[in-house]
């Protein structure tokens, strides 16, 4: 029997497509509907921020970190604030501390609702998206409250945090909190429990352990693949070994349990928010930090858990108001890494639902 | 702290072999080695026994004026052990070993660090630009690189003064 073949086809995927999450293309070669090379193209949204950095002052460039992973700022503030106060050596107030918590807690719950929702819609699944962009709604009226605005927060500040939240924002955490286990159920029940999300995402793109770490991946996505890491634990900042959570570690290593460990997350930020609510002392939010900053010559490389992954800021300063050199190591660009070798012999829209559990912000890929 | 000073021991007998200095900076070690001894340095500190440092978490560039630093971050997937490996680079000619073969998840990061200051990884896979398009001109994060003005920046249509 003759076996019939097709030619190869090449597909270019991108950078105006719905599914691409922002400016993303990809060089799709195909046979038939079986994706059997693809060549990433990233650089559309290079914005060259770590160029800019060296013609600004250290605070001056707080607000351009809420430019790299947009879904969650005040990640990107925190992790860039905690840099520069390592090398300065500044201690910040206890409130401060725990409204950081506060806000980067929200930041990630916020980020991974996106993360559900966007996923469910690259798979067609409408009604989950709306549901989670409704409940991610209520986290951006609390951003708006503190700090006026609702997507580039830019609320941290060398030193402390830009202001204390309003009379309003407690009780607005408050309600949040208590509708969490009711939101995850909703998920739950509209996205992960479905047959067909389950038909689209089981085995499918599987990351086994061995690449993963060989890869640096981090993030819920190599904590779906078995690997038990988490910065918040392994090297804790801030006043993260003050409170009692779990690290959730899946072993299923495939698109739907990099998913679903992204609803276990949002269960242990409400419990982490939780305690911090009930611990924070009175007091100011700003410490007493110089006029001009100028901090002494040295180099530091900090990093933090981002909602992504781990989200790093290398500072070498030569001593005077401006960076003489900043790298930001962003987690999406560095777990991008893993889709052209994962995707093989998998159809073209299951390369979709394995792009799509990276959450890759190209703010962040593109810096 | 019992894991650092084990990792300081095993990290002066490294910089021994390879002709590196060990200094310590924000608690951090940092051990300064020439070029061509990056790959064997990075190669031992993988397979340090008791406290691997085999998470190679950013890996970028400086430049030092007269000099460029290929800068590596390690750290390990199971314990707090932490080492900065600086390998210094010539200007006129910088070439380096690429750490792909050690590491897969090099090779974004090596891309963008040819991309930014042009530094040549021997053995990388696919060295090639990866956020600036292909014929773009220069290395930007090069200090001597020069950027336009607002002037030759700006689009705004000028009328001629009468």
């Amino acid at each position: 029997m003759a076996v019939e073949r097709t030619e190869e086809l090449v597909l270019n995927m991108g950078p105006q497509h719905p599914s691409m999450h922002g400016v993303f293309r990809m060089v799709v070669h195909l046979e038939g509907e079986v994706v059997t090379k693809i060549d990433p193209k990233i650089g559309y949204l290079h914005r060259g921020i770590e160029k800019l950095a060296e013609s600004r002052t250290y605070p001056q460039f707080i607000p351009y970190t809420d430019r790299l992973d947009y879904l969650s700022s005040p990640h990107n503030n925190l992790a860039y604030v905690l840099a520069v106060e390592k090398l300065m050596g500044v201690e910040i107030p206890e409130r401060a501390e725990y409204l950081r918590v506060i806000f980067a807690e929200l930041a990630r719950i916020a980020s991974h609702q996106v993360m559900i929702g966007s996923t469910a819609l690259d798979i067609a699944g409408w009604t989950a998206w709306s549901y989670c962009f409704r409940d991610r709604e209520r986290i951006l009226d609390m951003y708006e409250m503190t700090a006026g605005s609702r997507l580039t927060v830019n609320n941290m500040r060398i030193g402390g945090i830009s202001n204390d939240p309003p009379p309003g924002f407690w009780d607005a955490l408050k309600s949040f909190l208590d509708d969490i286990p009711e939101m995850i159920e909703e998920y739950y029940g509209i996205f992960f429990g479905n047959e067909i999300t389950m038909g689209r995402m089981k085995s499918v793109g599987i990351l086994p352990k061995e690449l993963a770490e060989n890869l640096s991946i981090t993030g819920p996505v190599i904590r779906s693949s078995g690997v038990n890491y988490d910065v918040r634990k392994a090297d804790p900042y801030g006043i993260y070994d003050r409170f009692d959570f779990d690290v959730p570690v899946l072993h299923g290593c495939d698109s739907y349990d990099r998913t679903l460990i992204r609803l276990l997350e949002i269960k242990e930020s409400a419990k982490i928010i939780k305690q911090a609510m009930r611990d924070i002392p009175e007091g100011p939010v700003m410490a007493k930090i110089p006029k001009v900053i100028k901090p002494p010559v040295g180099e530091v490389y900090h990093r933090v858990e981002n909602p992504k992954g781990e989200l790093g800021f290398y500072i070498v300063s030569d001593g005077t108001t401006k960076p003489a050199r900043l790298h930001i190591k962003s987690p999406t660009f560095v777990n991008m890494q893993m889709l052209p070798l994962i995707s093989l012999g998998w159809k073209i829209q299951d390369v979709i639902a394995i792009f799509a559990t990276i959450d890759a912000v190209l703010g962040e890929v593109d810096k | 702290m019992e894991n650092k000073e084990l990792l300081r021991k095993r990290v002066d007998e490294l910089a021994s072999k390879v002709n590196g200095e060990v200094e310590e900076i924000l608690g951090m070690l940092v051990l300064k080695v020439k070029g061509p001894y990056a790959l064997e340095a990075l190669t031992t500190a993988k397979s340090f026994t008791d406290i691997p440092c085999d998470f190679l978490h950013d890996l970028t560039a400086v430049d030092k004026i007269d000099h460029f630093e290929v800068v590596y971050q390690l750290t390990s997937w199971k314990g707090p052990q932490k080492l900065r490996i600086k390998a210094v680079v010539d200007r006129e000619n910088p070439v380096i070993d690429s750490a792909t073969r050690l590491w897969q998840g090099a090779n974004y990061m090596e891309r963008e660090a040819y991309d930014m200051f042009g530094i040549q990884f021997k053995g990388h896979p696919n060295l090639k630009r990866i956020y600036l398009w292909d014929d773009f001109e220069g290395y930007p994060l090069r200090k001597d690189y020069v950027t336009e003005t607002a002037e030759q920046r700006s689009v705004v249509f000028k009328l001629p003064a009468e």
